[in-house]
């Protein structure tokens, strides 16, 4: 035990006093947050609005169609804004409009048409819009685009001609606007879990869904920045020739562990120091939006689900961790580990798909063999926790085949890493694998 | 510890590697307190044997005992191993490195500390002391290996070519060292394929080939066994008679002088003689014993 834990104390102790561990921490969050920025910039970068002509041949369409699109942009800007403030401001700069009425009544529609389209080619205008006599019966409308490549304008016209339509419709059918208001009225569907419905009314699942795809995200993250750090801290010894040196004092399994434990170590010191900078940040915006009117809660999760996301990140770090050591026992130079380990990391996606068929039907058998294989349980059984929390002997037999699972596959890795660095590339024999099984 | 205990003892011990077998019915013995070496040519199976008696690896039959012990993983916290394939962890620090090394031969802390400075003073390396090693160069690298392997004062210290690489001064301090251990009771096996080198400081030694032991015993013993029945000459002339196979046996030359092993039934005084009556001047005559190389020659080509 006293070795171990020097193996661990070595490994962990020269991470993270490495320059590289400090320039790690630090820059992957800055790298993190820019990725975040730049694209909330470019979308903030103005673009001049696009003037719209609207020729209405019914005659009735143009103030509805005005009022749908603005109310639009009203919506999708600040909340607080007044309903009677000119639309000035819309958050969603890509679908500002200026609309321009055109008279339809006195001149035929090709001659309208052949002035607009010379106003288009003169960049007077970006679009217009031509509802025909028979509009609000037939529902047709023409839009001509200057920038035909323009995917998103079209479709914010699209809505609100068929609000303003809509409008218009049971205007023209009498329907008062009381009425009128208590029909466009939003139904809200609130989904509670079973058991909770009643007077005490939980949230759904919702907030934990967005935990355990945090958890399995963290839990990815961890993998791909650690994986390789594995690998290298196995070859480690082989390169430096320090292998046979320390078989004379420690068992390989030993060393094994004591480098897997030191190396995950370094990454949840690591994870902490972010966890701990992004909460404070988080607690801090929480506290601005708070203040601003705006409410922002933290899901309600049982206590009990929280140790277990805990759990079963550890277990889904260790199980991919421990193939890498698998892969840094069998190999003698990183780059060939690394090409080795490509394929864990495919499996470590495919687990994130079960998200779905597991979360739709979590009592299905398929559900509880996926979350009984420790390479899926991790994401598979989060999933089922927080969906129909199956019963807890399921759960512990789960953590208990996977926990095992890294004790059997370190204790693998640490026989073909002994063997195949003292044997020459000889095959283990069973007898042997035995003895040293017994001596261990 | 008592002159004629035992540290390591092997009984028909075999090894093999699939079809390859590289240690066959070894049977030797360790004395305490002795300088033992275990020599032969590459490939005789020399490391082979020390990673079993370091319990590195299983042998696949026989038995070892250490300290009159079945080897188990405590008893390695007692042994020394300085293996041929050697290294440091390029980015620590050297007392970093040290204090790792007595750790995981479960050595106190307090210890530690004062046994790394005086390792390091010990090798001339004081001021390096919290450098990395990879701004050490092989010689100062190789010195700190050695201190890796005797740092927890072992009873018994296991080195499988020490001196390769090194300078003859250093060579001369590790030398000074091994023997000071020795002199205070520690067992030591050597394990190298330079003959001339094992001749200075061994007083046992087992010679390995092919797998297989082909002589055991003490250095004295198997010298005088052999008897002097060589003659280093140094002379003018006279080069019919050196060659004559009824007086030499085997004649090897040197830049300035030749080694002339006498054949069966010839005599010293019979050669001297008949190289004076050839008229040849004579420089140098001396009877020589053997050296371990020619001993080991002649052992190995002997037919079983």
């Amino acid at each position: 035990m006293k070795k171990f834990l020097s193996v661990v104390k070595r490994e962990y102790v020269q991470r993270v006093r490495a320059k590289m561990f400090i320039v790690s921490t630090i820059l992957l969050p800055l790298v993190m947050s820019l990725f975040g920025l730049v694209p909330a910039i470019i979308l903030s970068i103005e673009t001049p609005p696009m003037r719209v002509a609207v020729v209405d041949q019914t005659g009735r369409m143009y103030s509805q169609l005005r009022q749908a699109l603005f109310n639009d942009q009203q919506e999708a800007g600040t909340q607080n804004a007044n309903a009677a403030a000119p639309p000035t401001t819309p958050r969603r700069n890509f679908s500002r409009f200026v609309l321009e009425e055109v008279d339809a009544t006195d001149q035929p529609l090709d001659q309208i048409r052949a002035s607009l389209d010379q106003r288009l080619r003169a960049r007077e205008l970006d679009g217009y819009v031509i509802l025909p006599p028979a509009f609000l019966s037939e529902g047709k409308a023409e839009f001509v685009n200057r920038n035909p490549g323009d995917l998103f304008s079209p479709r914010v016209l699209q809505s609100a001609i068929n609000r303003a339509a809509r409008e218009q419709r049971l205007i023209d059918a009498k329907v008062d606007p009381k009425t009128r208001q208590e029909l466009f009225k939003t139904v809200e569907l609130q989904s509670v879990k079973v058991g909770a419905a009643g007077d005490q009314q939980q949230p759904d699942s919702g907030g934990s869904f967005a935990i355990v795809f945090g958890v399995g995200f963290v839990m990815y993250l961890a993998i791909l920045m650690y994986g390789q750090i594995i690998l290298g801290a196995v070859i480690e010894e082989k390169e430096t020739r320090i292998a046979e040196i320390l078989f004379s004092s420690v068992k390989p399994f030993t060393l094994m562990m004591g480098k897997l434990v030191g190396v995950s170590l370094v990454a949840l010191t690591q994870l902490a120091i972010w966890g701990i900078a992004f909460s404070v940040f988080a607690l801090y915006g929480v506290g601005l939006l708070a203040s601003q009117g705006m409410r922002a809660s933290i899901p309600s999760i049982p206590f009990s689900h929280y140790i277990y996301f805990g759990l079963f990140f550890l277990l889904g770090y260790f199980i991919y961790a421990t193939i890498y050591a698998l892969v840094g026992s069998m190999v003698t130079t990183a780059q060939e580990g690394g090409q080795l380990a490509m394929p864990i990391i495919l499996v470590l996606v495919i687990s994130f798909y079960l998200f779905w068929p597991v979360s739709r039907s979590p009592d299905s058998p398929f559900s509880f063999w996926v979350s009984m294989i420790p390479f899926t349980a991790p994401v598979a059984m989060l999933v089922r926790i927080v969906t129909q929390t199956p019963p807890f002997w399921q759960i512990a037999l789960s953590l208990l085949i996977g926990f095992s699972s890294v004790l059997v596959i370190m204790w693998l890795a640490s026989r073909i890493y002994r063997v195949g660095m003292l044997m020459y590339g000889k095959r283990v024999s069973i007898p042997e694998a035995i003895r040293w099984a017994r001596q261990a | 510890m008592a002159a004629n205990e035992t540290t390591v003892k092997l009984d028909g011990v075999s090894k093999s590697f699939g079809e390859f077998t590289a240690v066959r019915d070894l049977s030797l013995t360790v004395r305490a307190g002795r300088v033992f070496g275990l020599l032969g040519p590459n490939g005789a199976g020399k490391t082979t044997t020390i990673r079993m008696i370091v319990n590195i690896t299983a042998p696949d039959s026989g038995s070892i005992l250490l300290f009159g012990r079945h080897i188990d993983s405590n008893l390695q916290d007692r042994i020394g191993y300085l293996p041929e394939e050697r290294g440091l962890y390029k980015k620590m620090r050297v007392a970093d490195q040290l204090r790792f090394f007595a750790e995981i031969k479960n050595m106190r802390g307090k210890e530690i500390e004062s046994k790394i400075d005086q390792w390091l003073a010990r090798v001339k390396l004081s001021e390096w002391k919290n450098k990395r090693s990879m701004e050490l160069s092989k010689g100062m690298q190789q010195k700190i290996q050695f201190i890796t392997s005797v740092i927890h004062d072992p009873d018994l210290l296991i080195l499988d070519e020490p001196f390769s690489g090194l300078d003859p001064v250093n060579v001369e301090l590790l030398k000074e060292i091994v023997l000071d251990l020795k002199r205070a009771g520690k067992t030591i096996i050597f394990s190298t394929h330079q003959m001339e080198v094992a001749e200075k400081i061994c007083d046992d030694i087992c010679l390995l080939n092919r797998s297989q032991k082909v002589f055991e015993g003490s250095l004295r013993e198997i010298k005088s066994s052999f008897g002097r029945n060589s003659v280093a000459v140094r002379c003018e002339g006279g080069d019919g008679v050196l060659d004559d196979p009824g007086l030499v046996s085997k004649l090897v030359r040197h830049a300035d002088e030749a080694q002339a092993l006498l054949a069966s039934g010839a005599d010293a005084q019979t050669l001297l003689k008949r190289l004076i009556d050839s008229g040849a001047v004579i420089g140098k005559f001396e009877m020589v014993e053997p050296s371990l190389n020619d001993i080991f020659i002649t052992k190995v080509t002997e037919p079983a």
